[in-house]
């Protein structure tokens, strides 16, 4: 009894000791995480490791965080990849490739949880975290403390989704878990539990940090800053969270009640005793269709800012540009059927939810048309952030084509879980979400860090991810007009093969371009001093982050800058305005402390999680209680907040002065 | 007439595409491709139109965005030292309302295409311009085969579907025992889901005799990738010798048949019975729809896995 209730299903046959792949992969993890281990032990790292970083609150290292994360499970999603493509280059005819069902299904689902949730999620979260707080002129976000918790949410159910590889197993249900397949009928196993408790926790996490942000934005800007002068990626950054606020709570309930079906023997969504599994698919898509947008409006933010800053000119309509993301933002809540054209809907109501999903491509189309006029008559920089920008526009195009032509019903019929549909949203998410992203990392990097990434490695792993992904993505919409649909593990007809291998060959390219980005990583801290930012402006930039150290001061801004116009910093530079001057009268700065509440309070909610996925009743309740108790418990403490002393302030604002005069 | 031809130049632009593509070359099969790009029903060819309609369509603003932004980026490279330089111009009334304005033209028209094919196009519907009373057949996904059954014939068939060419087939679709499934011929035209308890529909017809591809597209567990079926389209008097023949067959598709197809089996061979249980189709709509209380209506004779 009190076994049960201790480690309920849980038990020793839940390791797949059996599976020599995750053997090997668990004894190459195990032995990477103990050198890490060691390493932080041996240099007495520990208490600089819990002071600085995990305990802190402030959005920078926050953002740093969550970038390492992003880069860490970009890794698992990525070696996903390339086990799918592998062995659908293989498994032609007869053969039935190295990776059985029970297997392969577990990878794609992971694949496409991991790269949605544990990937693009945390890299727009580091990028929102390092930006934000500076573009707008604020010292951190709204609620620091409640931006920590966001993290280590997220963190622990990334974690969570890993341990499936080693305890237990994942879901085989694809990446939306779909009833009834998800129901426990046809699932009995833990994998879809993990499924749900990881993307609750995290999804908790994702919430939070999206008010954290909508406060942030409407409550932080600097004096003079209304909301048309803010710069565009605030204002991507505010339509992505309205929308996180709006669509993650639907997400949450979703799961939730299918939680409730697994758990409590309930009927919502099964496939009998008046289940209906139809609701479960249009909930998810009414989280799932905001959610794509929720990824592409930052990085429509990032193209703007880099597109501006490296062609030296203002951004193209900027009202215009703003008014097209609201339209996005708006829009993108009445499209969500059109996931599913082909459940049976009549024709009046296809054809609403497709018209309504091609209107989206009127602003998106207006974006891209002033984005390339922005570079009209410009001068234009060819560094490698504006090399993404550039090889987005054709892929982006590309993408959203397909994307219309599939909104329209009766061809949807057709490609509907074909490879052709595979192709287009990797088409917007990689060649949209990601390449902005990467574009952003490489643009804010100095910022952040304090030194420019290496440019030759930058333009290497550039060529190498683009010519990767054409060669990976465009078989795929030829195999999917064949007829090839998306989550086939083997196919009997041999001529598909000679498209999966040129696939195959592409995620090759595609992972030499990750490996370059590691070195081009490695080269720039081994030569930080050459490429170090001195003036904290490497990019000739024009909004208020700019104006910073690089990296910003943990305080970020010494005096609250006032804003009369758009491009503030640019007009400044302009007019030769002192920015910088030793007679400043300075004044000591309220900030919040570091805590550790956040940390534990996510420690105890994946506790919680694990408890519930193998009815652990007693670590669960432990669990719970501690994540609230913990959480209750910081309310009552006063002791939260410090000045830092007007002499710090004076001294780290004089030594930047000093280098910059230096560097002269 | 001119539509025809905006088809034409859309499918070159298309080859085109595809063989800059050096492997797509090295390939090299492109005409051996089936699906919809060899479309042999009514439904498919009208739907492989309007694919490359839309596509032209398309390619009307994605074609200069794609050359704009080469050809932008190529000649105000900051090297080339153009003299044409503006800083601070970024507003322009005329540009920005060309730019609304042309996507919003194109947006209308292929919205109005959008809505009066789809509503010619409802699989729900009996095709227009198609005349007779169809074939029904009534398909059920099962764990990991399709069963087909010929209700005004009396057979039925596993994994192999003969239907006349020329004829409008109304497809009557449920699903027994396994998760969500989806019925598709890709070269006949649209596929539809097929869910537990409900009856989806679809109506299709096959304009040249041959074999074509069946399959089932929504993944539902791990037996999905071998849920293929044959799909025979023949002269009406071959499919009645084929009938003929079928009813005459001694396995006839008994309750007790039917409880031995529930069990979870992967890429089974055709198989073919006579006499069918009457309303087996409703009977299983039926089970679903009636079940209640915690257990699966199939979990006392068959566990999935």
């Amino acid at each position: 009894m009190l076994q049960k209730l201790l480690f309920g299903n849980l038990t020793l046959d839940a390791i797949p000791i059996h599976v020599p792949i995750l053997v090997g992969t668990g004894a190459i993890l195990g032995v990477v995480v103990a050198a890490i281990l060691l390493l932080i032990t041996i240099n007495r790292k520990w208490k600089y490791l819990w002071d600085e970083w995990i305990t802190s609150v402030d959005h920078k290292k926050i953002g740093i965080m969550y970038l390492i994360l992003a880069m860490v499970m970009m890794l698992r999603g990525f070696s996903d990849a390339i086990l799918m493509r592998s062995q659908q280059a293989l498994a032609a005819g007869h053969a039935a490739g190295y990776l059985p069902p029970e297997h392969y299904d577990q990878i794609f689902s992971a694949h496409g949880v991991i790269m949605i949730f544990f990937v693009a999620m945390p890299f727009m979260f580091a990028l929102l975290n390092m930006v934000v707080p500076l573009q707008i002129g604020a010292r951190d976000v709204a609620y620091p403390y409640l931006n920590s918790i966001s993290f280590w949410l997220t963190f622990v159910g990334a974690m969570l989704c890993n341990l499936s590889l080693f305890v237990g197993e994942f879901a085989r249900t694809g990446w939306l878990a779909y009833p009834p397949l998800s129901e426990l009928y046809y699932s009995p196993d833990v994998g879809v539990d993990y499924y749900i408790w990881c993307l609750q926790i995290a999804g908790v996490g994702t919430l939070l940090a999206g008010i954290n942000f909508i406060v942030t934005i409407f409550k932080m800007r600097c004096p003079g800053m209304t909301l048309m002068k803010m710069p565009i990626f605030v204002w991507s950054a505010l339509c992505a969270m309205i929308l996180v606020a709006l669509a993650f709570p639907v997400l949450t309930v979703s799961l939730a009640l299918l939680s409730f079906d697994r758990l409590f023997d309930m009927h919502f969504f099964t496939d009998y005793a008046g289940g209906n599994n139809m609701m479960y698919i249009n909930l998810i898509w009414v989280w799932g269709h905001p959610e794509v947008y929720i990824l592409v409006l930052p990085a429509f933010g990032i193209f703007s800012e880099v597109v501006a800053t490296f062609s030296k000119k203002k951004l193209f309509g900027y009202t215009t540009m703003v008014w097209a993301m609201a339209v996005i933002t708006f829009l993108s809540f009445i499209v969500w059927l059109h996931h599913f054209f082909t459940m049976g809907a009549g024709a009046d109501v296809n054809a609403f939810f497709g018209i309504a999903t091609m209107i989206i491509a009127i602003p998106t189309g207006v974006k891209i048309f002033n984005w390339l006029f922005t570079m009209y008559k410009g001068r234009i920089l060819l560094a490698t952030p504006m090399l993404w920008v550039i090889a987005f526009f054709t892929t982006f195009a590309i993408g959203g084509m397909t994307g219309v032509m599939m909104s329209v019903p009766p061809i949807d019929f057709q490609v509907h879980n074909s490879l052709f549909l595979i192709a287009h949203f990797h088409n917007v998410i990689i060649g949209g979400v990601l390449f902005g992203y990467f574009a952003g990392m490489i643009y804010w990097f100095p910022k952040v860090f304090g030194f420019r990434l290496d440019e030759r490695w930058g333009k290497v792993s550039f060529v190498f991810w683009v010519s990767g992904f054409y060669l990976a993505f465009m078989p795929l919409y030829i195999l999917g007009l064949s007829g090839v649909m998306r989550r086939i593990n083997h196919y009997s007809d041999t001529m598909y093969q000679p498209y999966f291998i040129a696939a195959a060959l592409g995620a090759v390219l595609i992972f030499i371009g990750i490996g370059a980005q590691a070195i081009q990583l490695i080269v720039s801290i081994k030569n930080r001093r050459a490429l170090r930012d001195v003036t904290g402006d490497p990019w000739d930039g024009r909004t208020l982050e700019w104006s910073l150290s690089s990296p910003a001061p943990f305080y970020n801004f010494a005096f609250t800058p006032t804003v009369q116009e758009i491009d503030q910093y640019s007009l400044d530079k302009e007019k030769k305005k002192n920015l910088h001057s030793h007679e400043m009268h300075y004044e000591p700065i309220h900030m919040p402390k570091n805590t550790s509440i956040g940390f534990i309070a996510a420690m105890f909610a994946g506790l919680a999680g694990f408890a519930i996925i193998w009815h652990m009743w007693i670590p669960g309740i432990v669990g719970f209680v501690g994540m609230v108790g913990v959480l209750v418990a910081r309310t009552f403490m006063t002791n939260i907040d410090y000045y830092v002393p007007a002499e710090t302030v004076k001294q780290t604002e004089l030594a930047h002065l000093k280098e910059i005069a230096h560097a002269r | 007439m001119k539509k025809i031809a905006f088809t034409q130049f859309s499918k070159c632009l298309f080859k085109f595409g595809i063989f800059l593509f050096p492997l797509m070359l090295l390939g090299g099969c492109n005409e051996h491709l089936v699906g919809m790009l060899d479309p042999k029903g009514l439904i498919a060819h009208q739907e492989h139109k309007l694919f490359f309609d839309t596509l032209a369509l398309m390619l009307i603003v994605v074609l200069p965005v794609i050359v704009m932004s080469i050809t932008f980026v190529y000649h105000y490279q900051i090297s080339h030292r153009i003299r044409d330089y503006k800083p601070n111009w970024s507003h322009s009334y005329f540009l920005e309302s060309l730019w609304w304005g042309i996507p919003c033209i194109i947006i209308v028209i292929l919205a109005t295409i959008t809505w009066k094919k789809t509503h010619e196009m409802d699989p729900y519907n009996k095709i227009p311009g198609i005349t007779g009373t169809p074939l029904v057949v009534q398909a059920i996904a099962l764990p990991w085969k399709w069963l087909f059954i010929y209700p005004q014939q009396g057979i039925a068939t596993v994994n192999y579907l003969e239907i006349p060419v020329g004829q409008e087939v109304e497809y009557w679709i449920t699903v027994d025992n396994v998760p969500m499934s989806a019925f598709f011929v890709p070269q006949l035209g649209s596929q539809i889901y097929a869910m537990a308890g409900m009856r989806t529909r679809l109506h299709l017809v096959a304009d040249t005799v041959g074999v074509y591809d069946g399959m089932n597209t929504q993944f539902n567990g791990d037996g999905f990738s071998d849920m293929h079926f044959e799909t025979h389209v023949v002269e009406p008097a071959e499919m009645q010798r084929w009938v003929n023949d079928v009813k005459k067959s001694s396995h006839s598709l008994t309750d007790a048949a039917y409880k031995e197809l529930l069990h979870p089996t992967t890429a089974d061979k055709p198989k073919f019975y006579s006499k069918p249980v009457p309303e087996l189709f409703n009977h299983v709509l039926m089970t679903y729809m009636n079940s209640s209380g915690p257990l699966h209506p199939r979990n006392n004779q068959l566990k999935f896995q």
